[in-house]
């Protein structure tokens, strides 16, 4: 393991941070209830050429905080209370304008299922042009050469053939890399990757993750990589967070997140790729099927399925502490090893 | 080539459907109760004369042998003759087709370029008070009778303000009407250099366009919003969005998307409304193919109503085949 050459790097990047989220809340209202809560107290920090993991299950939050960085909250959600700050700028106080310049070019987003959120009306040459027309302010012929050059730089094969293609003429695979040359056309300092290998094959997805490494390596580029699978962050993250139900729970740098879980949660989630089996059906608790296993709105959002519940977990809501220096959890009582 | 293909493919198909058209149409009519043979010779007429006519006409005939007979015409574009106007149906259509050709596309285009631009500036301006305008529009207009609308047209601008000539017909009867060429009085006028026919004719096609143009515009216009609603909802443009690509370009990509439903309803209207003009046709006296027809259908002459029903039916599969090319140029997907 190079474990002790990475502890250092994060050394150096920690200095300075790239983004920050403090106590970001999303909150959506509905009629005759109480408002949906999606975001509680999300408070991140992202270093310069950091690569951040965002792990959680479906519907725990994970787009909606990307797309909280990014101020595109669907109507009629809004956030309601903390702040995004980039580069020493309150992105809440940008006009709608200075917003849209900043998405794209500062900020760029890869998504999942790019063939399904590519214009199925334009080229994919028009669409890496868009990018670099209304950001770079680019003439037609720089912009067709810059596009070409963004194709070979993900290795899309036959890139001259590609930049005429329509996105219903790609595979999965090459469409995912036609997103990520979106992504990188204007050279942006932070990437959002939300999910953007999970519609791929196996195969497919360790080479786009190898292609999305280096180039955020080689440009110093710092990411937020959000996924389900947290054995992916193990290979390609620095640092990693757990979200659960629209709050973080556990961050960790990358070997000590492994080494050394601190939440329930998190030795769950690590428990259900583990060899053991007394070990797995300890922690995803299999004798004890709750009627409600749902997130909780009073005191800790997973005591319905945490396994180590005690009487404090029901009534007292948890707040995000450090335990150790750079590991924050959101527990109670955390898993101590013995 | 696919296209080539694909038209060839069409045109295969076109006369087995024009030959089911004209087959219920033919059907349809002859349910209807109505003796030519009584009309045509009024009510003192006797018997035997009767008798002689409905042999005359094929009358006598079973059903099948009739339509058998009125096909082999067609084939030799024979339409029959019309016993109200005495004169054959494919002279008369000549006349009255482009009337109601020109009306209609000259509506459309209007339509097009009123309910086009207000839907996307509804989609555009989400919860606005613009769209709630433009809502009231579409209801308006929507819910409006058009001979109605046309009658309130010619009492203002014509009764009041005395601005645009008197509502009868296409042309002026003081004005010599270019000789006919095309049918449509304002090419004809072009293709003469009458500019005197085609001031008065543009004058006379004012209010019946105005009036189905400002109708009309609020089934597009409706189409287009709820269209445009649903692409600006879209996976792509809320990727856009991601991008900062300007909203003025991802309400561009967004109509771009919406077209094939726009183009789909104008088509659908421009069929329609060469039967469903005839209200309007009416009101102006326009003289146009919708008022033969039902001229046709009220006295029992069947071969202006077949004559009429093949007409529209071939400009439908006409307007339909060139909305295939328009998918086909729009929609890489189709190629």
């Amino acid at each position: 393991m190079s474990e002790a050459a990475n502890s250092e790097t994060m050394d150096q990047t920690v200095a300075e941070p790239l983004l920050e989220c403090d106590g970001v809340y999303v909150t959506f209202p509905r009629y005759g209830a109480e408002e949906a809560v999606a975001l509680r107290d999300v408070s991140l920090t992202i270093s310069r050429g950091e690569v951040l993991g965002l792990v959680g299950e479906s519907g725990s939050g994970k787009t909606m905080l990307a797309r909280a960085i990014m101020r595109l909250i669907p109507q009629p959600g809004a956030i309601t209370s903390g702040s995004v700050t980039f580069e020493g700028t309150n992105l809440g106080e940008l006009d709608p304008e200075a917003l849209r310049r900043m998405r794209g070019r500062d900020i760029a987003m890869i998504i999942s299922n790019p063939r399904g959120e590519l214009d199925p009306l334009q080229t994919v040459g028009q669409q890496i042009g868009n990018v670099l027309r209304y950001h770079l302010d680019l003439n037609s012929k720089d912009v067709r050469e810059r596009a070409l050059d963004l194709l070979k730089q993900v290795s899309i094969p036959d890139p001259q053939r590609r930049l005429d293609a329509y996105p219903h003429e790609l595979s999965g695979g090459m469409a995912q890399r036609v997103v990520i040359a979106i992504a990188l056309a204007c050279s942006p300092r932070f990437i959002i990757s939300d999910d953007a290998t999970s519609g791929l094959d196996v195969t497919v997805q360790a080479q786009v993750l190898e292609l999305i490494r280096k180039l955020v390596s080689e440009r110093d580029t710092s990411m937020m990589f959000i996924t389900r699978d947290i054995g992916i962050t193990a290979h390609y993250c620095d640092r990693i967070a757990i979200i659960y139900a629209g709050e973080i729970m556990e961050v960790a740098d990358r070997g000590v997140f492994f080494d050394d879980p601190l939440h329930p949660y998190t030795v769950l989630l690590l428990a259900a790729f583990a060899q053991n089996e007394r070990l797995r059906r300890y922690w995803l608790g299999e004798d004890k099927v709750r009627e409600n296993s749902g997130p909780s709105a009073v005191g800790c959002a997973f005591q319905n399925r945490c396994v180590r519940v005690q009487q404090r977990c029901l009534a007292e809501h948890p707040v995000l502490t450090e335990h150790r220096p750079g590991h924050f959890v959101r527990c109670h009582f955390p898993v101590e090893r013995p | 080539m696919q296209i080539l293909s694909y038209i060839g493919r069409r045109l295969i198909f076109v006369a087995p459907q024009l030959v089911g058209i004209l087959l219920v149409t033919f059907l349809l009519l002859k349910l209807i109760p109505g003796d030519p043979a009584v009309m045509m010779l009024g009510p003192f007429a006797t018997d035997e004369g009767l008798a002689r006519l409905r042999t005359e006409l094929g009358l006598d005939h079973s059903i099948i042998k009739q339509f058998g007979i009125y096909l082999w015409r067609v084939i030799h574009w024979d339409l029959g003759t019309s016993w109200q106007t005495t004169m054959p149906v494919t002279s008369d259509l000549a006349q009255r087709f482009p009337a109601t050709l020109e009306l209609v596309t000259l509506s459309l285009l209007l339509a097009l370029s009123i309910g086009m631009p207000l839907g996307v500036i509804g989609a555009r301006s989400k919860n606005g008070i613009i769209r709630k305008l433009v809502e009231y529009y579409g209801l308006a207009a929507g819910s409006l009778p058009d001979f109605w609308f046309g009658l309130v047209l010619i009492f203002i601008f014509y009764t009041i303000l005395g601005v645009v000539p008197a509502p009868l017909g296409r042309i002026d009867f003081t004005i010599i009407p270019p000789p006919e060429v095309t049918g449509s009085l304002l090419i004809d006028s072009v293709i003469s250099g009458n500019w005197l026919a085609l001031r008065n004719a543009l004058g006379h096609l004012i209010l019946p366009v105005l009036t189905l143009g400002l109708i009309n515009a609020a089934p597009i216009l409706k189409m287009t919003m709820s269209t445009m609603d649903r692409m600006l909802e879209a996976d792509f443009s809320r990727y856009a969005e991601m991008c900062g690509l300007p909203d003025r370009v991802v309400a561009r990509k967004a109509l771009r998307n919406s077209l094939p439903s726009v183009i789909t309803i104008v088509s659908v209207l421009y069929g329609f409304l060469i039967g469903g003009a005839v209200l309007v046709e009416i009101v102006f006296s326009w003289g146009g193919a919708g008022q033969y027809a039902v001229q046709g259908v009220l006295n029992a002459d069947l071969n202006p109503v077949l004559g009429f029903v093949l007409y529209s039916a071939i400009l439908s599969l006409v307007i339909y085949l060139i909305v295939d090319l328009i998918y086909f140029a729009i929609d890489p997907r189709t190629r």
